[in-house]
């Protein structure tokens, strides 16, 4: 491999066939001269544009189709020039420098185009160098040369995540992976499940219960996870009234007053509630909306006036406090209460973070798009952060997150994407460069993931995800199964 | 002994068995092996690939003016197609300046035989031969080829270095077209070029030979001239114009055999036009052939190739199939520096240095 060019942050490497590079590997470009080293990384591969190829492959199209060819060429001159023809342009991000066994990642200088030699370098030694797998590992899977890969669980330790790729690329997979992985080191997780495909992930693939299975709570709304109207803080519910139900400013205050007045007279449950808005002296409209937001709540089955059948939430979340995870299983649940679910357990969480019953939790946001309100977002990554409350968003939809939130992320798991418009959205991750992003992404195969942040200390890194022996709960139900 | 390289002849393609020279190809990549043996070692300066142009010298290069008007006639034949699925076979061959070393030139020469049956073409290409030649080998490597070819002694005085690829090519040629001539039957056999000999490449004797074998197996040569210098009372001979509409020729009558005491036309003298366009060419036609036989023979090209401004496919494909494209100059580089151990070095380019971006012209 020869030096060919630099533009940027961008050196292009002229290989020969022989020389088997691939998208995502890194090379070493050794200077002896300045005894530095350049650390690059290949995001494209493009055929070298050799003089007179077009002729060459024009003549040899002639000859496929109308024209028989032999060729007598002792010399076997002509395998050299199919050896020119193959020849490729390796375009590399300039990632960091080698000086005196350090790393650094400035590349302020440049190495010699006729003295440098390069060859590749082997993603452990990268990880090594970088001292990206110190401290806690979580092993996320194998490097290309089929060595472990593994990241700090420190490296999400109040960093904002982001887990996205096309359908069926193995995201949840690498969400099952993390969440275990921070349960392992006695990390609280919540995982907000909107396909119940978490609900398992304390038994093997078997069916047997595995290790995490006494760290694995699943709440789900409606079943196991009621609430009485007591355990609920009156913003909450206003939150869930006007967020997810959608009543307007007036009847909120009404309903306000009614709450406060149900409180004082120590009857604050569905029942009362019901009966005071039918006699509450008030507006008819207001009574009318009262009521229909009023059985909206009664048939979430989300609330209940039987105190035996509540969850106690704060109990749940205390359990998991030394390692655990809280999958709350939104499957089979309407919009409506999926946000009215979601609304609580949020504010729950806060309210336990704020008092300090809780020291911090990861949060496991599947699909976020689809029950959490507007106003959440940008809370999320700026004020619930500072409460402990560390989320990675997992979604095939990229642009239903915010570009500001792609801006913050510290650490993005990219999978398979071929679509350009995902493509652009997700390349505004401030972690990396468009180019990266949308050239090696595009050819990532599936359980291929490229790692980008805090967690690789910002060397991009593509990883085979590994096999987790736990129940798959989020397969696609078919039709032709057993039609053969 | 001649370093051993695995080499055989193709299978499917068979040398024209009765021709004596049969060891010309054996010898040609012998010596090609061995002058490349010498330089082992020592720094190649590649040439530049951007100005590189593929090059073989012919006798039509010869510039000839017919002064005496009074002394030729022209005349307008139009022709029939025939389509009778005679073979055409075309030959051609290039040659190319790969790089110098401290001691001489490295040239590389390829040949092609194109033959047109039925509905098919067929290729065969010969080479590319690398040679390493020197002072010091010019002569032998020249002395050798000629004593096989022209089966005359080696005395004659070796070309310039300069001269000397053009002069491998032009050998090359003449090895194929001999092999085309013994090995085929009843077919029209196209020449790049013209059948003007005499010159230090082409001696009378072996053109005159060439055209005999030729005509023993019933086979009648066509040489066609992409450029011709031959003037008739100033005028290119291809830009003379007649009414007859294509595809038609135009004989010319009354041109001295001799142009000098050496140098001969072998052939008649035509100007072809066998399609609607811009084109015409300069045709030689053996005349020892009777005349009929030779219009016979270009209706039956007509008849049996196809045409793209007047010039035939199956000439135009062995001229593709042996031209060298820049590609393939950077493989055989590669070749030469991985077998011989060359040292690439870059010279500075003089022009470039005195003049900057204005001095884009070839070296020297």
């Amino acid at each position: 491999m020869r030096l060919y060019r630099k533009e940027g942050n961008t050196v292009q490497i002229l290989a020969l066939p022989s020389e088997n590079v691939e998208k995502g590997e890194y090379l070493l470009i050794e200077d002896p001269t300045s005894r530095r080293r350049l650390i690059t990384q290949v995001i494209d591969i493009q055929f070298a544009n050799v003089p007179g190829i077009l002729e060459e492959l024009l003549r040899n199209s002639t000859t496929n189709e109308l024209v028989h060819e032999e060729s007598f060429d002792p010399l076997e001159v002509a395998s050299h020039v199919t050896y020119i023809q193959d020849s490729r342009l390796l375009f590399c991000k300039i990632r960091g420098t080698i000086e005196d066994g350090r790393l650094s990642v400035g590349s302020s200088w440049l190495p010699s185009r006729s003295q440098s030699t390069i060859k590749k370098l082997p993603t452990t030694s990268l990880l090594t160098l970088a001292k990206i797998c110190d401290g806690l590992p979580i092993q996320l899977g194998e490097t290309k040369e089929l060595s472990s890969f593994s990241i700090d669980a420190r490296a999400l330790d109040g960093k904002l995540n982001i887990v996205t790729g096309k359908k069926e690329t193995g995201k949840s997979h690498l969400s099952k992976l993390l969440v275990l992985g921070l349960v392992d080191y006695g990390a609280p997780v919540v995982v907000l499940d909107l396909n119940g495909e978490y609900t398992h992930l304390g038994f093997s693939s078997n069916g047997e219960k595995n290790e995490h299975f006494s760290k694995v709570q699943v709440l789900t709304p409606g079943d196991n996870l009621k609430i009485t109207l007591t355990q609920m803080k009156l913003r909450v519910m206003l939150n869930i009234l006007i967020h997810a139900l959608h009543l307007p400013g007036t009847s909120a205050r009404e309903f306000r007053r009614i709450w406060r007045f149900l409180q004082e007279q120590d009857t604050l449950n569905l029942k009362e509630l019901g009966e005071t808005i039918r006699n509450w002296r008030c507006n008819q409209h207001v009574r009318d909306a009262l009521f229909s937001r009023y059985y909206s709540l009664l048939n979430s089955g989300f609330f209940t006036d039987n105190t035996a059948e509540a969850a106690d939430l704060e109990e749940y979340f205390c359990r998991i406090r030394n390692g655990g995870a809280l999958i709350i299983n939104l499957h089979d649940t309407s919009l409506v209460d999926r946000q009215i679910a979601v609304e609580y357990v949020l504010g729950k969480l806060v309210e336990l973070l704020t008092q300090w019953k809780i020291k911090a939790v990861f949060l496991f946001a599947e699909e976020a798009h689809l029950y959490l309100r507007e106003t959440y977002w940008d809370d999320i990554v700026t004020r619930m952060r500072h409460f402990g409350v560390f989320t990675t968003f997992v979604t095939n939809q990229p642009n239903t997150i915010r570009e500001n939130i792609y801006r913050q992320a510290d650490n993005v798991f990219l999978f398979n994407f071929t679509n350009e418009h995902d493509l652009e959205t997700v390349s505004r991750a401030a972690k990396v460069d468009a180019e990266t992003v949308k050239s090696v992404a595009r050819d990532l195969p599936p359980r291929r993931c490229l790692v980008l942040g805090r967690a690789v200390k910002d060397f991009p890194v593509v990883v085979k995800v590994r096999a987790l022996d736990v129940q798959t709960m989020g397969e696609t139900r078919l039709f032709f199964t057993d039609k053969n | 002994m001649i370093e051993q390289f695995h080499y055989a002849t193709t299978p499917k393609y068979n040398f024209p068995q009765s021709l004596e020279d049969l060891q010309l190809p054996q010898r040609f990549i012998e010596l090609s092996l061995r002058s490349m043996k010498k330089i082992n070692g020592e720094c190649f300066q590649p040439h530049e690939i951007t100005s590189y142009g593929p090059s073989k010298e012919n006798s039509e290069g010869i510039t000839l003016g017919f002064q005496h008007h009074d002394s030729f006639t022209l005349r307008p034949i139009p022709l029939k197609p025939a389509l009778d699925y005679t073979t055409v076979v075309a030959v051609d061959v290039s040659s190319i300046n790969v790089g110098e070393t401290k001691t001489g030139v490295i040239c590389a020469v390829r040949g092609a035989i194109v033959w047109k049956e039925k509905s098919r073409y067929r290729c065969l290409r010969l080479g590319p031969f690398p040679f390493h030649i020197t002072e010091e080998n010019k002569r032998e490597i020249y002395g050798m080829l000629r004593q096989y070819y022209f089966k005359v002694s080696g005395d004659t005085n070796a070309p310039s270095l300069i001269n000397m690829q053009n002069r491998m090519c032009n050998l090359l040629e003449r090895w194929l077209q001999m092999g085309v001539s013994c090995s085929s039957n009843r077919s029209v056999i196209l020449w790049d070029g013209s059948l003007t000999a005499g010159t230090i490449d082409s001696p009378v004797n072996v053109v005159s030979q060439l055209l005999e074998v030729a005509r023993n197996r019933l086979n009648t040569v066509l040489a066609f001239s992409k450029i011709t210098r031959l003037r008739l009372s100033g005028h290119l001979l291809t830009d003379l114009a007649w009414k007859s509409p294509p595809p038609s020729l135009l004989q010319i009558n009354g041109f001295p055999t001799y142009v000098s005491s050496k140098v001969r036309f072998l052939g008649d003298l035509y100007v072809a036009r066998f399609t609607e366009g811009s084109c015409s060419f300069r045709l030689d036609i053996d005349r020892e052939i009777p005349w009929e036989q030779g219009l016979e023979a270009v209706q039956r090209l007509l008849g049996n190739d196809l045409f793209l401004q007047s010039y035939p496919e199956t000439l135009r494909l062995a001229h593709i199939f042996s031209t060298f494209t820049a590609n393939e100059v950077i493989g055989i580089q590669r070749f030469i520096a991985q077998k011989c151990g060359l040292k690439m070095v870059t010279r500075p380019n003089v022009r470039r240095l005195l003049f900057g971006p204005f001095g884009k012209g070839s070296e020297g």
